[in-house]
């Protein structure tokens, strides 16, 4: 492998710790937020994002749970993808890279991504909803602004894991061709 | 065959050119695919024809 692609390739690999560790704390932030809107409302306006849904609460409690617990899998279902591209970036081995566990990453990956795109879609069409109702929702757009870019590259990396995995069967028999 | 010519796996895996892991994998029918060139190597060094080496097994009755 070249010395351009080797320095992208670490690039990219501390760029996705970068990532990671951002999203987590995210994902951590939203859950302390969760517990002190339901106990603590008062503390709110001090935490992360200053993400108020006390109103909500007051008003429908199965709204606010609803939309809630959308905010909470979004942000921890891409703390979990960023973490399976580390352990994808940190096993593989760019010289032999057509064996099952990269295939079975990748797949992985397509289907995390897939989720996420699915579930912020729907979540967006229920804050437009909320809105409708009278609820204010236009700080929730942050969470699912993108949903349509994950589903995009949800299904073309599904594509290439496909393709992978043929890759894989055909290395398989060409190891096992003497 | 081989033990007809008196040959071991190391014999004849230098008089083949293969490594004895993928004689090995061809000895115990592993493999997936065999080149003609091997084919012939392994003919040449063993003094036989393709189908004294070679058995067709239809997979449902394996």
């Amino acid at each position: 492998m070249s010395k351009t692609n080797n320095l992208v390739f670490w690039s990219l690999y501390i760029l996705a710790w970068l990532i990671f560790v951002g999203l987590s704390i995210e994902a951590g932030g939203l859950i302390v937020n969760f517990f002190f809107s339901v106990y603590k409302p008062e503390f709110v306006q001090n935490l992360y994002q200053k993400l108020d849904l006390t109103e909500m609460y007051k008003n429908s409690r199965l709204s606010f749970f609803g939309i809630y617990s959308f905010i909470l899998s979004i942000s921890i279902l891409k703390a979990c993808l960023f973490y399976i591209v580390i352990r994808l970036m940190h096993k593989m081995n760019l010289s032999k890279p057509f064996n099952t566990f990269v295939a079975r990453q990748i797949s992985q990956i397509s289907y995390y991504t897939l989720l996420i795109g699915l579930l912020s879609y729907i979540a967006r069409q229920l804050a437009k909803n909320l809105m409708h109702h009278g609820f204010a929702t236009h700080n929730l757009n942050q969470f699912w602004a993108d949903s349509q870019a994950f589903i995009l590259m949800g299904a073309v990396l599904y594509i290439i894991a496909t393709i992978f995995k043929k890759g894989v069967d055909i290395q398989n028999e060409n190891d096992l061709t003497v | 065959m081989m033990a007809k010519r008196k040959m071991s796996l190391n014999e004849l895996s230098e008089k083949v050119g293969l490594t004895l892991s993928n004689l090995s994998i061809l000895k115990t029918g592993k493999a997936k695919a065999i080149r003609f060139s091997t084919l012939e190597a392994i003919c040449n060094a063993l003094d036989c024809q393709p189908g004294d080496i070679l058995e067709y097994v239809n997979d449902k009755k394996a």
